[in-house]
C-alpha cells in the first residue's frame, strides 16, 4: 500500500519536474522577446487568420524539435507521443508567456481579448521553442563541474581541513561568476532599450513585489528543479551559500546588481535619478537578469 | 500486472512509452488550454469581421485642481472591431464662445474593445466654460 502510494507520488513529482524543466527552457528563450515592444504591437493588431497561421507554424516547428529533443527525459519517441508532447509544449509556452505578460502589465483588465490573444500567441512562440529544447539547453552538468573540481582538489591536496575553506570560497565565487555571466548574457541586450523605463513606468509597488517573487521562483525552478542535480548531491555541494534558498536569494541580489550596473552603463539611470527610479528599473531588468543568471549557474 | 508494467516503463523508458496518470492529466489540461486559444481566436475572428474602429472620447472621473491647474481625466474607447493606430485625442476649452485652451494626446494602439485613460491639463477652470472632447484622427494599421 505504502509502496503503491510512493510510486504514485513519484509519478506526479516526475511530471512536475518535467513541466518545470520545460517552463525553465521557455523562460530562458522567451524572456528577451517579452521585453520587445514590437512583439506586443504585432500581437496587438494581428488579425485572427494570421494568429491561426502563426499557431500552426509554431506547432510544426515545435513538433520537429520534439522529435529530436523535448522537455521530458525520454530520448527518442514515437509519432503520437511527439504530437502529444507538442501540444503540451505549446500549452506550457502559452501559460508562461501569459503569466509574464500579466506581470509586466502588458495584459491587464483593460486589454481586449483580441489583443491579449495576439500577444500571447506571438510571445508564446519563443517560449514554446524554449520548452521544446529545454532538455538539451538545461542539461549542462552542474554536478560535473563540482565533481571534477572536487577530484582535482582531492588529488592535489591531502590536507582536507585546509583546502575545505578555499574550496568553499572557490565554489561561492564560481557561483557568483556564473550568475554574472548568465545575467549579462541575457540582460545586456535588453538594458539599453526603451522597454525597461516603459515597463517600469507601469509598475506599482505591489507589481514590483510580484516581479521580485516571480524572479526568485523562476530562478529556483531553473536551478533546483529542472537541472540534472538530484537532492542528495545538491546537499553535498560546497560554497558559503550551498543551501538552495540562500543560493537563490544571493544570486538574485547579484543579478539585481548586474542589472543596475548595466542600466547605469547605458545611461538609462544616472546618479541624479531618485532612488525609486533606480529601484523600479532595476527590478524590471532584474527579471531577465535573474533568469540568465540561473541558467548561467547550470550551464557555465 | 499493469502496475508492474508501468514501473518497468518508468525505469526503462522504451520507444513506445506508456503514459502515467500524471502525464495524461498534463496532456488533458494542455489540450484544453490550446483548444481554448484556438476557439477564442475563431470567435474573435467572427466578432471582428470587417468592422472598422469606432472611437469615443469621454470625460471620466472628477476634475482635480492642483497648484492652479485643472486635471481633467478622460477615457478613449474603441468600440469597433479593428485596431486603430496613433489615435489623436483633442480637447478644447471654450469660454464665452472663444477657444481659450487646447489639449492633445496620442495613443499608439487601440485595439477593438480596448480603452485607454489619460488627463488633459488646463490653467482655466473647465467649469467656467464648455469643454469639447473629440478624437481627431487615427491611422490604419
Amino acid at each position: 500500500m505504502s509502496l503503491k502510494r510512493r510510486v504514485r507520488k513519484n509519478i506526479w513529482l516526475n511530471e512536475w519536474n518535467d513541466i518545470v524543466r520545460g517552463a525553465s527552457g521557455g523562460f530562458l528563450l522567451g524572456t528577451p522577446l517579452l521585453y520587445t515592444m514590437e512583439v506586443w504591437w504585432i500581437g496587438s493588431f494581428a488579425e485572427p487568420p494570421r494568429l491561426l497561421i502563426s499557431l500552426l507554424t509554431n506547432f510544426v516547428v515545435v513538433f520537429l524539435l520534439i522529435r529530436t529533443e523535448g522537455f521530458r527525459r525520454t530520448g527518442k519517441i514515437g509519432l503520437i507521443d511527439a504530437l502529444m508532447d507538442s501540444i503540451e509544449t505549446l500549452a506550457i509556452g502559452a501559460i508562461c508567456a501569459a503569466i509574464i505578460l500579466v506581470l509586466i502589465r502588458e495584459i491587464n483588465l483593460a486589454t481586449s481579448i483580441n489583443e491579449a490573444l495576439g500577444k500571447i500567441v506571438f510571445e508564446s512562440a519563443p517560449f514554446s521553442l524554449g520548452v521544446a529544447v529545454a532538455n538539451s539547453a538545461l542539461s549542462g552538468d552542474r554536478d560535473g563541474r563540482e565533481r571534477t573540481s572536487r577530484n582535482n582538489l582531492s588529488n592535489g591536496q591531502k590536507h582536507l581541513s585546509s583546502h575545505s575553506k578555499t574550496a568553499e570560497i572557490n565554489a561561492t565565487l564560481a557561483d557568483i561568476g556564473a550568475t554574472l555571466i548568465g545575467a549579462i548574457f541575457i540582460a545586456f541586450s535588453i538594458s539599453p532599450t526603451e522597454e525597461v523605463p516603459m515597463l517600469a513606468a507601469a509598475m506599482t509597488p505591489p507589481w514590483l513585489l510580484a516581479t521580485i517573487a516571480a524572479s526568485v521562483l523562476i530562478s529556483y525552478g531553473i536551478v533546483f528543479v529542472s537541472g540534472l542535480t538530484n537532492q542528495a548531491k545538491r546537499q553535498q555541494q560546497q560554497g558559503l551559500f550551498q543551501r538552495p534558498l540562500s543560493e537563490t536569494v544571493m544570486c538574485y541580489l547579484v543579478s539585481l546588481l548586474a542589472a543596475a550596473l548595466m542600466l547605469w552603463f547605458f545611461h538609462q539611470l544616472s546618479i541624479d535619478d531618485p532612488w525609486t527610479v533606480w529601484l523600479s528599473h532595476t527590478i524590471v531588468l532584474g527579471l531577465p537578469a535573474t533568469i540568465g543568471g540561473a541558467a548561467g549557474r547550470i550551464v557555465v | 500486472m499493469s502496475q508492474l508494467n508501468r514501473q518497468s516503463n518508468l525505469s526503462k523508458q522504451p520507444q513506445q512509452r506508456e503514459r502515467s496518470l500524471a502525464e495524461w492529466v498534463t496532456f488533458a489540461i494542455s489540450l484544453i488550454v490550446l483548444l481554448s486559444i484556438v476557439v477564442l481566436v475563431f470567435s474573435s475572428w467572427l466578432k471582428v469581421g470587417e468592422r472598422p474602429p469606432v472611437l469615443v472620447l469621454e470625460r471620466s472621473g472628477e476634475v482635480r485642481q492642483i497648484e492652479g491647474k485643472f486635471y481633467v481625466p478622460f477615457t478613449v474607447t474603441n468600440s469597433g472591431g479593428e485596431t486603430a493606430n496613433t489615435v489623436q485625442a483633442i480637447a478644447q476649452l471654450r469660454i464665452n464662445g472663444e477657444v481659450k485652451e487646447t489639449g492633445e494626446q496620442q495613443f499608439d494602439f487601440l485595439a477593438g474593445g480596448e480603452a485607454e485613460e489619460g488627463e488633459f491639463i488646463f490653467s482655466h477652470n473647465p467649469q467656467d466654460g464648455e469643454l469639447v472632447l473629440r478624437v481627431a484622427s487615427y491611422q490604419k494599421p
